[in-house]
C-alpha cells in the first residue's frame, strides 16, 4: 500500500481535489444566495403546434414541476413550478427529474408554494468536464501535458485580470491593455513550455512580431478599404468601440497559432543546427521552408473552424426568419472571417521570421563563442 | 475593394511565396472547407438531420485536408481513420454535455438582441449545438492527427525493424510536443473569438457563481473544453491506428 502511494504520489494530488471539488459542487447550494430547486416530479401538456410569421412549424409543450427548495430559509418544501418550452429549444429548455434550478419563489396560496425559474444549475457539468479536460491532458501528456495545463490556468488567470481592469477603469485602450496581456501570453507560454533558452528567446520574439504585423496588416486593409464588407452589427450590443474590440481580438486570436509556429520554427532550425554546428544560413533557411509549407495550410484551418462554428446557430436563426443568404452571411460571418484570414496571414508571416530571427540568434551566440 | 477580398488576396500572395504549389493548395483547400461549411450551414436549417449532415460534411473536409494538401499515403489513411474515430467518441461525450448542461440556443443576455426574431423555429438547437462544436475540433483535430501520423512515419522509415510498441510510443512523445500548443492555439482562437462576449459580460459584473450558471458563459467554456478534449484524444488514436497499419503491412 506504501509503495502504491509513493509510486502514485502525484495522481493522489490529483484524485484528491478532483473528488473533493466534485462532491463540493453537488452540495454546493447553500453557498448560493439565489434560492434552488430539484425537480422531484414533471407533468407535460399535450404539444401544441405552433407556425410563426415565416411558416416555421414548432410544437410547444408546458410543463407543470413539482421540485424541493435545497437552500435558503425554506429548505425542503416544496414548490410548484410552470415552464413552457418550444421543441426546438432555441431559448426554453424542458426540465427533467434530478435537475437543479435557480428559482424565485413568489407567493404561498393554500399550502404550496409557487416559484419561477430562473435558470438552471449548471456549474456541476462544468467542473465534471473540466476535469475530465484535465484527466485526459495529463493522462496523455505526461509531464508536458501537466505544463500545459499549469500555462492554460495562468492564461486564465492573466487575461481574468487584464479584463477586469480593463472593464474598471474609465477610457482605457483595450488594444493597448491587450498588448500587454499578449507580451505576458507569449513569454509565460513559451518559457513554460521549452524553458529558458535560445530557442524560446527566439520563439518569443518571432511571436511577437509575427501577431503584431498581422494585426498591422489587418488594420491597414481596414483603413485602406473603408472597411468594406465588415459588419460591426453583431457586436452592437457593446457600449465599447467595436472596432477597438476587433482589432484586440485578432491580436489574441491570431497569438495562439502564430506561437504555435514560431516554437515550430525555432525549434527545427536549433535542431538542424545542433545535428550539424557547420551547416549554413542558405541551408537552414531552406529545410525551414520545406518543414512551413507542411504546416502552414493546416494551421490556417484550424483557426478557420474554431472561429466559423461559432457563428452557425446565430446563421440558421437569421435564415429560417427569412433574412437573405448574403446578407446573414455578411452579418454573422464577416467579422469572423477576417478573423480567420488575418490570423492565416500571420501564421504564414512566421514562417520566414521565425527562421530569420532563429537563425540571426545562432549566429550571435556562435560569434560570442 | 472589400476588406475580406483584400485580406484573402495577401493570403494567398504570402502562401504561394512560401509554398508554391503546396501553397495554392493550401489557399484551394481552405476556399473548399469555407464552401463545404456553408452548404453545411444551409443544410442544417432546412433538413432535419443535424448529426448526419455535419458527419458527412467533417468527412468532406478530412478527405480535402488529408488527401488534398497532402497525398493518399499510408500516414495519411491512419489520420483519417484516426479523425473518423475521434469525432465518433467526442460525439458521444457532447452529446452527455449538452443534455446535461442544456447550454443549447441562445442565453437570455443574447435574447434581448434578438427581439425582432422568433425563436420557434422548428430547428433541434440541441444537435445545433452538438454540430457546432464537431466543426469547431475538425480543423484541430485533422492537424494534429496528420502531424503525429507523419512524424510516426519518418521514424518507421529510418528504422524499419523498429517494434510496434516502440513505434507506438514515439508516436505518444511526438504527441506531447504537439499537445500544448494545439490547446494555446485552441484557446486563443476562442478567447479573440469570444473576446466581445467575454468584456460584455465583465460589463455586466456578474458575480463568479451567477457567472459559470449563465448559458452565454458555460457554453463558451463547454465548447473550448469539448474542441480541446477532441484535439488530445486524438493523439493516442492516432499513434495507435498508425501504429497498426505501418507495422502489419511489413510483416505479410
Amino acid at each position: 500500500m506504501k509503495k502504491i502511494i509513493q509510486k502514485n504520489w502525484l495522481w493522489f494530488l490529483f484524485i484528491i481535489p478532483c473528488v473533493v471539488s466534485i462532491l463540493l459542487v453537488f452540495n454546493n447550494d447553500r453557498y448560493y444566495q439565489a434560492t434552488i430547486a430539484q425537480v422531484t416530479a414533471v407533468e407535460e401538456s399535450t404539444p401544441q403546434e405552433v407556425i410563426d410569421l415565416n411558416q416555421n412549424k414548432d410544437q410547444i409543450i408546458s410543463q407543470k414541476i413539482t421540485a424541493r427548495l435545497t437552500n435558503g430559509d425554506q429548505q425542503g418544501e416544496t414548490v410548484v413550478l410552470k415552464n413552457e418550452y418550444a421543441v426546438s429549444k432555441a431559448y426554453d429548455q424542458n426540465y427533467r427529474i434530478g435537475n437543479k434550478l435557480f428559482v424565485t419563489v413568489n407567493q404561498q396560496s393554500n399550502g404550496t408554494s409557487v416559484a419561477s425559474i430562473k435558470g438552471v444549475k449548471r456549474d456541476t457539468t462544468l467542473v465534471c468536464l473540466g476535469w475530465l479536460f484535465l484527466f485526459v491532458l495529463v493522462i496523455i501528456g505526461k509531464k508536458k501535458g501537466l505544463l500545459s495545463a499549469i500555462s492554460l490556468g495562468l492564461n486564465v488567470v492573466i487575461l481574468s485580470v487584464a479584463l477586469s481592469q480593463y472593464t474598471d477603469s474609465q477610457g482605457a485602450n483595450l488594444f493597448l491593455v491587450m498588448s500587454l496581456t499578449v507580451v505576458f501570453f507569449t513569454v509565460t507560454s513559451l518559457l513554460l513550455v521549452s524553458g529558458c533558452n535560445g530557442k524560446a528567446y527566439a520563439a518569443i520574439l518571432t511571436t511577437l512580431a509575427g501577431t503584431f504585423i498581422a494585426v498591422g496588416i489587418a488594420y491597414a486593409v481596414m483603413k485602406l478599404t473603408g472597411e468594406r464588407g465588415l459588419r460591426f452589427e453583431e457586436m452592437q450590443f457593446l457600449t465599447r468601440s467595436p472596432r477597438e474590440v476587433f482589432l484586440a481580438s485578432i491580436l489574441v486570436g491570431s497569438l495562439g497559432a502564430v506561437m504555435d509556429i514560431a516554437i515550430t520554427m525555432s525549434a527545427a532550425v536549433y535542431e538542424l543546427y545542433a545535428k550539424n554546428p557547420a551547416i549554413e544560413s542558405k541551408a537552414l533557411l531552406k529545410s525551414g521552408m520545406e518543414i512551413g509549407k507542411d504546416v502552414m495550410g493546416t494551421m490556417a484551418n484550424v483557426l478557420f473552424f474554431a472561429y466559423v462554428s461559432g457563428a452557425i446557430p446565430m446563421m440558421i436563426l437569421y435564415l429560417r426568419n427569412g433574412a437573405a443568404i448574403g446578407y446573414t452571411t455578411a452579418m454573422n460571418l464577416s467579422l469572423e472571417l477576417a478573423r480567420a484570414l488575418a490570423g492565416s496571414i500571420g501564421i504564414v508571416l512566421t514562417i520566414p521570421l521565425g527562421l530569420w530571427i532563429s537563425i540571426l540568434f545562432i549566429q550571435k551566440g556562435s560569434e560570442k563563442k | 475593394m472589400n476588406v475580406l477580398v483584400v485580406l484573402a488576396i495577401i493570403l494567398f500572395g504570402l502562401m504561394y511565396w512560401i509554398g508554391r504549389g503546396k501553397g495554392i493548395r493550401s489557399f484551394i483547400a481552405l476556399f473548399l472547407n469555407f464552401a463545404i461549411t456553408f452548404v453545411t450551414i444551409i443544410l442544417l436549417t432546412y433538413r432535419d438531420a443535424a448529426i448526419s449532415i455535419t458527419l458527412v460534411a467533417c468527412i468532406l473536409i478530412s478527405l480535402i485536408n488529408l488527401f488534398y494538401i497532402n497525398e493518399i499515403t499510408q500516414k495519411t489513411k491512419a489520420a483519417f481513420y484516426a479523425t473518423l474515430l475521434t469525432l465518433g467518441i467526442l460525439l458521444a461525450v457532447i452529446f452527455v454535455v449538452v443534455h446535461f448542461s442544456m447550454t443549447q440556443g441562445f442565453g437570455e443576455e443574447e435574447v434581448e438582441e434578438l427581439g425582432m426574431f422568433s425563436l420557434q423555429i422548428g430547428v433541434n438547437f440541441e444537435k445545433i449545438a452538438m454540430s457546432m462544436m464537431i466543426m469547431g475540433m475538425i480543423g484541430a483535430v485533422t492537424d494534429t492527427s496528420i502531424a503525429i501520423a507523419s512524424s510516426m512515419n519518418e521514424v518507421f522509415f529510418h528504422h524499419p525493424a523498429i517494434s510496434r510498441k516502440a513505434l507506438f510510443c514515439s508516436g505518444m512523445s511526438i504527441g506531447g510536443d504537439i499537445l500544448g500548443t494545439t490547446t494555446n492555439t485552441l484557446f486563443f482562437a476562442f478567447v479573440g473569438g469570444y473576446l466581445a462576449l467575454i468584456i460584455w459580460v465583465k460589463d455586466l459584473n456578474y458575480s463568479l457563481g451567477t457567472l459559470v450558471n449563465t448559458k452565454v458563459f458555460s457554453s463558451e467554456v463547454i465548447s473550448v473544453l469539448c474542441v480541446g478534449l477532441g484535439a488530445i484524444l486524438i493523439i493516442p488514436i492516432t499513434a495507435w491506428l498508425t501504429t497498426r497499419l505501418l507495422i502489419k503491412k511489413t510483416v505479410k
